[in-house]
């Protein structure tokens, strides 16, 4: 395997729609998951300064087809997008759907098949199809949206015999981050109160967000003074997998996102910053996740090692990192395995605001699966697109004060591909 | 009509032996590690150079945690939340399962975590319509 793309390749757009609930949500309320789906391409081809019919392959991702019923995504979006009559293929790679997308675009144009690629991913994981209407949408429960979602876990012996979602991705990798640290669990929660602190606080300042109150505010709203005592009251932030609390997890979300892809020499010529999409990696496993040390996942390491071997960078190269953060803890784990943050000393750059778009170990700015949200198929497109602003200098309040010029960008992929994502300056 | 013979399914065989307390696996005759539960090659180096095996149910239970009410599964509404664990086999293979015998508070769980990894065993958990894998601290 030589691990290199041949030609340079490009980010030349990026598009984003907002995240949250297409029932409840201002800018969402009302929406079709087609307009959801086109407000984010639309987007993404204008900030490239390229029409839909100037693409010549269209990458189209959505993983929970129960709640979208749209199979052959790639059609049946065709003409909301106008990308009629292009090469195309519905994909999925679960929550690193989009960045597996931008992997595979890079990889054809660096082949020389195609020169422009437009990737997309949408989701709606809060709500679904009413009925049969073709318009009408309902709220999904709890238990729906998890056991659609589980679907992409082993269902031979995983999820039959009580596999759990919360407990593998949290409450198992916490303790064993304890043990392995020597952290007690009343540091593990004060720590994991900062990290959320921090994820809020970037939310606060996108507009995009799913969440934009801060966790300072929220507590106040509900009438607590001192905002940890919110943080620990089992009324408002209940242990979902002792010692890991609600407010570390992911919050569900609706949600589109899309990127172009080009050659280098062609982005030169866009009518926004490019920035080079300089290496990937890839690698997958089954369950269980982990051996008997659940912060180090074997195939994340795999992954990151390929992609900066790609990209030919080294951990002290990184300005901006975002990793998947369904999971808080599995998040710092992730950043420490990459050694982006110093080994067992995560939840402490927390607590010192190293993670703030303003500190010096600026993480997932936008907030993260838990503030921006989380839309399975589009969310690691809305991560790239984060990535983008931040490296153009254009992401407003939340915008780290020497733009990157290095920023990786981890997910998973449910159950679980490990994806890590490369973007250089041009 | 033809009549058709039933085929050897590796899932269904694992249930039925569990429902037995049998815990079935598959031996790797290339690298001699262990597949559990079974599939049809090797999860470590891919042969299928393989044979059925059993394993003994013996276990270190590593770490324990409890789920959510409801549970994400229908099949297990009515034990949640229940305590599930991170165990490793005497055998070698790493298995989450749920734990028996543990309640599911921070109290009893962070009893069982300050303990250390403690020795357990497997057992078959009947639920309405499936038999499951779980595991009870024996030590």
């Amino acid at each position: 395997m030589t691990n290199t793309l041949r030609e340079r390749v490009a980010i030349s757009g990026v598009g984003c729609s907002r995240f949250g609930d297409l029932l409840e949500t201002p800018e969402l309320k009302g929406t079709s998951i087609q307009e959801l789906t086109a407000r984010a391409v639309k987007e993404a081809l204008d900030d490239a300064g390229v029409s839909a019919q100037d693409v010549d392959a269209v990458f189209a991702g959505n993983a929970m087809v129960a709640s979208s019923q749209l199979p052959g995504t790639y059609t049946q979006l065709s003409k909301w997008i106008g990308t009629q009559f292009k090469a195309g293929v519905h994909f999925e790679a679960q929550c690193s759907t989009t960045n597996v997308g931008a992997a595979l675009a890079a990889m054809s144009i660096a082949a020389g098949v195609y020169d422009t690629v437009l990737v997309y991913g949408v989701e709606t994981t809060r709500t679904k199809v009413k009925q049969f209407s073709p318009y009408e949408r309902e709220p999904i429960s709890h238990q729906q949206t998890w056991l659609w979602t589980d679907m992409a876990v082993n269902q031979a012996y995983g999820v039959p015999q009580g596999y759990d979602i919360f407990s593998t991705y949290n409450g198992l990798v916490a303790l064993g981050y304890c043990r392995k640290y020597g952290i007690s669990i009343e540091d593990f929660d004060r720590g994991m109160f900062e990290l959320c602190r921090t994820r809020r606080l970037h939310g606060s300042m996108t507009p995009k967000a799913n969440i934009q109150e801060k966790l300072e505010d929220r507590a106040a709203r509900e009438g607590f003074s001192d905002p940890y005592d919110y943080w620990q009251s089992d009324k408002h932030n209940p242990f979902v997998a002792w010692p890991s609390r609600l407010l570390s997890l992911v919050t569900t979300a609706d949600g589109a996102s899309a990127m172009v892809l080009t050659r280098a020499d062609l982005a030169k010529q866009g009518k926004s910053e490019p920035v080079e999409f300089k290496g990937f990696g890839i690698s997958y496993s089954d369950l269980p996740w982990y051996g008997d040390d659940p912060t180090y996942w074997e195939f994340d390491k795999r992954a990151i090692d390929a992609a900066f071997g790609m990209a030919d960078i080294k951990a002290a190269d990184i300005d901006y990192l975002h990793t998947h953060d369904c999971s808080h803890i599995s998040s710092i784990c992730t950043a420490e395995t990459i050694g982006y943050l110093e080994a067992g000393k995560g939840l402490a750059a927390a607590r010192d605001g190293q993670l703030r778009f303003d500190g010096n170990r600026p993480m997932s700015t936008h907030g993260g699966r838990h503030a921006f949200g989380h839309a399975w198929a589009a969310s690691a497109g809305s991560d790239t697109y984060e990535a983008v602003l931040q490296m153009r200098g254009k992401a407003g309040a939340r915008q780290i004060p020497r733009p990157p010029r290095v920023s990786v960008i981890h997910t998973h992929g449910y159950a679980m591909i490990g994806t890590v994502v490369v973007l250089g300056s041009l | 009509m033809q009549n058709a013979t039933e085929q050897p399914n590796t899932i269904r065989s694992y249930y039925e032996g569990l429902a037995n307390g049998v815990f079935r696996a598959i031996a790797c005759k290339s690298c001699g590690r262990y597949t559990f539960p079974p599939t049809g090659c090797c999860e470590h180096c891919g042969s299928w150079n393989v044979e059925p095996a059993e394993l003994s149910g013996e276990a270190t239970l590593l770490f324990a945690t409890h789920n959510i009410t409801p549970a994400c599964h229908p099949r297990f509404e009515k034990i949640a939340p229940y305590v599930y664990g991170h165990l490793q086999l005497k055998e070698g293979p790493i298995v989450q399962a749920i734990v028996v015998g543990v309640k599911a508070t921070p109290q009893d769980l962070r009893e069982l975590f300050e303990r250390g990894p403690v020795p357990a065993k497997a057992e078959t958990l009947q639920m309405d319509d499936l038999p499951v894998l779980a595991f009870r601290v024996t030590g």
